[in-house]
């Protein structure tokens, strides 16, 4: 691993961090496609500042990007206060039309300057490291990880200046309004500080792979946690851990970085998407099963409890009767056997004491319908799912 | 003439996207749609657009139903399913291509025109499949009709009616998809969305009634179709994608101002025209009441008593006398039998009196 390769791994890592942090906080605030807005509609904001000042990295242009991206956002909410449209459609009206005068702008007079829009929305990490500051004659770094770097530590500033402000308004904005915080003013601040970031990092990593790591790795970290502070740093360490791997998985591949570690980020979510303990969607799916097998368990006793005459009682009966298929009424029949609910002799089932006593809690519950009862009913399913 | 067949089809297929909130949706998909290009061309090693275009049309379908199954079944919200399928496709269709890229393959050249999209590139044969697909469409919409109109406003109301609301759902996504997939060829990944939204927001704004704003995008995403490769075409070096939405955006934002109904514009008059018919009302509710005090309504009071009246001018005074309600003589002025009797009705029934 040589000096370069360690200065695209620490660049990539800050970007990830960099954009995390307010990935989170767009995320928990449903507006992570305000994120995808603004990394398109900072292009003419860029192409604008490239003419005036001539240089990708000067902060004028960085200045003047993140403005396009909070007009983006003022844009949109005006469209959407004025109630001809909704709010999805005001953001996808705004943000192709600002970017397609970015690329006209660009294809009319930066011919022959290096800025095309494919640098724009790609980016190239791989060539970062060449480009060095200078400081006095000594060589400090590349200059997108001091441009990083410093977005980062006044990102991390302000998320720790107003954690709990932050926090109090993403979560309930009428609370955040009557303790006197303004929920404008931290809107606002929020914007500005994710533009920024888009506008920093879509240089080194290009204007897709920002969106992706804003709302990829918060996403990931929604579906293991519901803790903000939680989830802020398993986003962190998701980010991190992407920007690596897809470092390598570029450098076996010999293709673009900023593809690859997207591609690690998608690989991350679809893990956690499938198997996240609580929220997966197999445990999903699993809990959905397991409830409609206790439903299904309690319609049968029910069946049974109405029933005193044994031709309904019948094994075979039921199977008719209840309308259910014969695997399910055959798993639902043992489930209710283990829990000793019922027993059965000569194919006729009957309900044993303890089901029968269970059978009227059910009914008494269903008729009350109030909330003492259902604790302890949940109790009782704990009851078969073992 | 491609582009104008495209911009009839997004405008009308958009309509539902829009009526649906699904706006954002048309964004994704034309993202996602990426990395099928890629897989394709990997596949087949060669640059037909059909197989292309088969290739984009099942990652979008697949990152569409992702988008499903996030929403219904996690905590996540749909604009973050939405963002997250978007960017997580679109690089990995991002990492194929720089893969293809470093591929001895002479064909390789110009899968990027998928990003920014060159209507130049259109052969008679694409113009032929995309009316083709465009008549299905057509076909398809006038067969479901009642069925997606309903679907569209009433989703529980079509399930009791025994609607397979799933089926239609797909029916319909898929078709948005379809046009999408289309529609890259010409305007580009990046730019598709906007081909799909801005005919339909455009169109919203001059009607109420789903089959004349269908109807509606269909032209004004034709229109724009036609002038936006126009304009392209006079101008070296720009790209068709980029102007089509600009002209459509235009479209939207005149839409906006000038719809008679809901447009910014005659929404400002018809807000002035009210408050201009309450300072009319309220000078004659002041002239009421000072009328009411002499026995005989239409006993002659100065114009000065007035002058302190906030909401009062000579224009104001000048319309109640047009109307009527009031007589002027000389200095003075005196209440009319017709005025006395609608200001004694003003507060009562303020309908009456907005209607006069």
């Amino acid at each position: 691993m040589n000096n370069a390769q360690i200065e695209i791994q620490l660049i990539a890592s800050l970007v990830a961090i960099a954009c995390a942090i307010p990935g989170t906080f767009l995320v928990l605030r449903k507006m992570a496609m305000i994120s995808d807005a603004i990394s398109h509609s900072i292009l003419p904001g860029i192409v604008i500042g490239f003419f005036i000042t001539h240089d990708l990295n000067s902060p004028i242009l960085i200045l003047l990007a993140a403005l396009t991206g909070i007009i983006t956002v003022v844009l949109v909410e005006y469209i959407q206060k004025t109630g001809l449209v909704k709010e999805d459609t005001a953001i996808g009206l705004v943000f192709p039309a600002l970017f397609s005068i970015g690329v006209i702008l660009i294809a009319k007079n930066a011919n022959d300057i290096h800025l095309d829009v494919d640098a724009v929305l790609l980016g190239e990490l791989a060539f970062t490291p060449f480009d060095r500051l200078i400081i006095g004659g000594i060589d400090v770094g590349p200059k997108a990880l001091w441009l990083i770097g410093s977005i980062l530590m006044i990102t991390i500033g302000l998320l720790f200046a107003f954690f709990k402000e932050l926090k109090v308004s993403t979560f309930d904005a009428g609370l955040a309004a009557s303790l006197g915080f303004s929920p404008a003013v931290i809107h606002y601040g929020l914007m500005t500080v994710s533009s920024i970031t888009t506008v920093g990092a879509f240089d080194a990593v290009g204007a897709i792979l920002v969106v992706a790591l804003m709302i990829a790795p918060a996403a990931t970290a929604y579906l293991l946690t519901n803790n903000l502070k939680r989830m802020l740093a398993y986003a962190i360490c998701f980010g991190v851990f992407s920007a690596i791997a897809g470092y390598w998985l570029a450098h076996i591949l010999d293709a673009s970085i900023s593809g690859s570690i997207t591609t690690v980020l998608g690989v991350l979510f679809l893990v956690v998407y499938l198997f996240a303990p609580s929220k997966g969607i197999i445990a999903v799916l699993h809990r959905e099963r397991q409830q409609r097998t206790e439903v299904s368990l309690l319609t049968f006793l029910l069946h049974l409890k109405n029933h005193k005459e044994k031709s309904e009682r019948h094994v075979n009966h039921l199977n008719e009767h209840i309308n259910w298929h014969k695997v399910r009424s055959k798993s639902v029949l043992e489930l209710a056997l283990k829990n000793n609910m019922i027993s059965i002799e000569k194919n006729i089932v009957s309900l044993t004491k303890k089901g029968d006593d269970f059978t009227s809690q059910a009914i008494n519950y269903i008729i009350t319908n109030e909330d003492a009862q259902i604790e302890h009913m949940k109790d009782d399913f704990f009851l078969f799912r073992g | 003439m491609g582009t104008a067949i495209l911009g009839a089809i997004t405008g009308m297929l958009g309509s539902f996207a829009v009526l649906r909130k699904q706006s954002l949706l048309g964004d994704a998909i034309s993202h996602a749609a990426l990395p099928g290009i890629a897989i394709a061309f990997l596949i087949t090693g060669a640059k037909d657009s059909n197989t292309l275009l088969l290739g984009a049309l099942v990652s979008g379908l697949i990152g569409t139903f992702w988008i499903r199954g996030i929403i219904t079944k996690t905590h996540l919200k749909s604009d973050t399913a939405l963002g997250l399928i978007l960017s997580l496709f679109f690089g990995f269709g991002m990492l194929l291509l720089t893969y293809i890229q470093k591929q001895p393959n002479a064909n390789q050249a110009g899968l990027d025109k998928y990003l920014f999209g060159q209507a130049a590139t259109l052969v008679e044969r694409d113009v032929w499949l995309m009316a083709i697909v465009t008549g299905i469409c057509l076909l398809v919409l006038l067969l479901f009709w009642k069925e997606f109109k309903i679907l569209l406003f009433d989703a529980d109301y079509t399930k009791t009616l025994g609607f397979n609301t799933k089926t239609i759902d797909i029916l319909i996504t898929s078709f948005i998809v379809l046009a999408i997939v289309l529609g890259l060829q010409t305007v580009g990944v990046v730019l598709m969305s906007a081909m799909l939204l801005a005919p339909a927001a455009a169109a919203r704004q001059w009607t109420n009634s789903l089959g004349v704003m269908v109807i509606l995008a269909a032209i004004f995403g034709a229109f724009s179709g036609v002038f936006g490769t126009a304009i392209s075409a006079t101008q070296n070096n720009l790209s068709t994608g980029p102007v089509i939405v600009i002209v459509a955006s235009i479209f939207v934002l005149l839409s906006f101002v000038f719809s008679p109904s809901r447009g910014l514009l005659f929404k400002q008059i018809r807000f002035i025209k009210n408050r201009r018919d309450l300072e009319l009302h309220k000078t004659l509710a002041f002239m009421y009441n000072i009328a009411e005090t002499h026995e005989d309504i239409t006993h002659p009071h100065a114009i000065k008593i007035l002058n302190n009246f906030q909401g009062f001018t000579k224009g104001t005074l000048q319309k109640l006398v047009h109307k009527n309600y009031v007589k002027l003589d000389g200095n003075m002025w005196y209440m009319t039998e017709e005025g006395f009797k609608t200001a004694s009705n003003l507060y009562n029934q303020q309908t009456t009196g907005d209607n006069e």
